[in-house]
């Protein structure tokens, strides 16, 4: 596809027919809480639209984002939204190196000034001079700036890029830090999760390319379609929430019904994320329907948040019962609602 | 599901019933088609099986093939359409009940029918004739 051509004609090329497109922002729509009438705006805005340049910087990161993000989806219509995007530099799985990469990032930089998306994934070490990351030589916290200036917004892939992430974890000891903490002036939306529901970034994509402008955020610049509620809002498990029922170890009787994961660490009350809805691989399935409670990995700080099996009110982790003590802790609705609960299964 | 599930979702497909009829009124009134995300809600499987169950069979079933395999069905109610839309490894990435005269994505494309129109020419028989004799 050369870049003049429009999402519209390289569909047909392909083979897929007008329905295609309109059935994919039927399912766009539906992904990003708009309102199912404005599925054929969406597809005709798609079908007018070309090709838009992603320059992808990759810092203190581990790779998983990314990971996540190539490994989606099979070849469908969905996964063509990817190919409507030029991916004009990624050191993972870009060819060319060395200087050759350095002068790939300029000229992609050059050619499309002012218009290009710039995604980022892990954190920026700022300690030291940011030595602690190095990209041919150049630190990370010298790069965001420079590349960032010209960038139409920014796109913070995954935790770490958010808000810092693991290398964030006390003691933090490369003085990592976020996206947003280093850039101001610009529009940035955050995608965050360890790694993050790739549906999401497409979503955000397509929104992008259809509106020319990024979806509504939140007040933590989350697109507020996908982290509008928390997972505890959309979970399955819910209603036995609402009931009372608890499992009180991860091999019970009530794990064995599918309770409720709140007394086994379950962050799900306090994590805004899509995973309930979206799910993962495919669709499959997620943490809690594994049976495992969620571990509020798309939220700041997660990580010295406490025992992931230590409940939200308190306690000592798997198998807690002091209902005092969660009575001086939990000023948080949903837990004096789980207590409530509680108190009436029991 | 405990008689508790089973009232919320009751109450849950009667608020829906009633959106569904405000929108067929907005149909009949002012020729506007609506629709309703049934995934966009967090409602469990039994609450959309009631929610089928009330709305009922009606008279026309379509399979489409595009990208993946969708069905449209047109509910006990005219003009009320459920339509469950499935990418090509079978994952529903769509489920609405839409309120039309006949739901937007069956209605052929102005541009498709254009290019019809040229393409139906070249496949008869004439056409043949004149390319094979030059």
């Amino acid at each position: 596809m050369d870049d003049t051509e429009t999402l519209g004609a390289m569909l047909v090329r392909r083979g897929f027919s007008r329905r295609s497109l309109l059935k994919f922002a039927i399912a766009m729509t539906s992904s990003l809480a708009l309102p199912p009438m404005i599925a054929p705006v969406m597809a005709a805005n798609l079908s007018r639209a070309r090709r838009r340049s992603v320059i992808w910087l990759s810092f203190q990161e581990c790779t998983g984002c990314l990971e996540t993000l190539l490994r989606s989806s099979a070849p469908t219509i969905d996964s063509l939204i990817f190919d409507f995007i030029s991916l004009d530099y990624q050191e993972t799985l870009m060819a060319a190196a060395g200087a050759d990469a350095e002068r790939t990032l300029q000229e992609a930089v050059t050619a499309n000034k002012g218009e290009y998306l710039l995604a980022i994934d892990g954190s920026i070490p700022v300690k030291d001079g940011g030595v602690y990351s190095l990209t041919g030589g150049r630190s990370n916290v010298s790069m965001l700036p420079e590349i960032a200036a010209d960038a139409k917004a920014i796109l913070a892939i995954g935790t770490c890029a958010a808000y810092g992430g693991i290398p964030k974890a006390w003691p933090n000891p490369t003085g990592a830090v976020g996206v947003e903490d280093l850039v101001s002036g610009k529009p940035v939306v955050n995608i965050p999760g360890c790694p993050p529901v790739p549906e999401v970034l497409s979503g955000v994509l397509v929104h992008f390319i259809s509106f020319g402008r990024l979806p509504d955020l939140d007040n933590r610049k989350r697109p507020l379609a996908y982290f509008g509620t928390t997972i505890h809002d959309q979970c399955y498990r819910r209603p036995f929430y609402d009931q009372g029922k608890f499992a009180k170890s991860f091999d019970d009787e009530g794990a064995r019904q599918g309770w409720c994961l709140f007394e086994l660490g379950c962050k799900g009350p306090v994590t805004h994320n899509a995973c309930a809805s979206l799910k993962w691989n495919g669709g499959t399935s997620f943490p809690i329907e594994s049976g495992h409670g969620c571990i509020g990995c798309s939220e700041p700080d997660f990580w010295d948040a406490g025992s992931f099996y230590t409940s939200l009110a308190g306690g000592s982790g798997a198998g807690w019962r002091n209902t005092g003590i969660a009575l001086g802790v939990g000023a948080a609705a949903g837990v004096a609602a789980a207590l409530n609960g509680r108190s009436k299964s029991t | 599901m405990t008689d508790l599930g089973f009232l919320a979702d009751d109450g849950l497909v009667d608020a829906l019933l009633m959106e569904v009829a405000g929108l067929l009124h907005r149909l009949i009134e002012n020729d506007e088609a609506g629709s309703i995300d049934l995934r966009a809600m967090p409602l469990s499987p039994s609450c959309i099986e009631m929610l089928k169950q009330r709305l009922g069979p009606g008279e026309i079933t379509v399979m489409l093939n595009a990208a993946g395999r969708s069905e449209i069905h047109e509910t006990g109610f005219s003009g009320v359409w459920w339509t469950n839309h499935a990418n090509e490894a079978g994952r529903v990435i769509a489920m609405l009940i839409e309120v039309a005269t006949v739901p937007e994505i069956l209605r052929a494309n102005i541009d498709d029918m254009r290019g019809s129109l040229v393409r139906l020419p070249a496949s008869t028989n004439i056409a043949r004739n004149r390319r094979a004799h030059g």
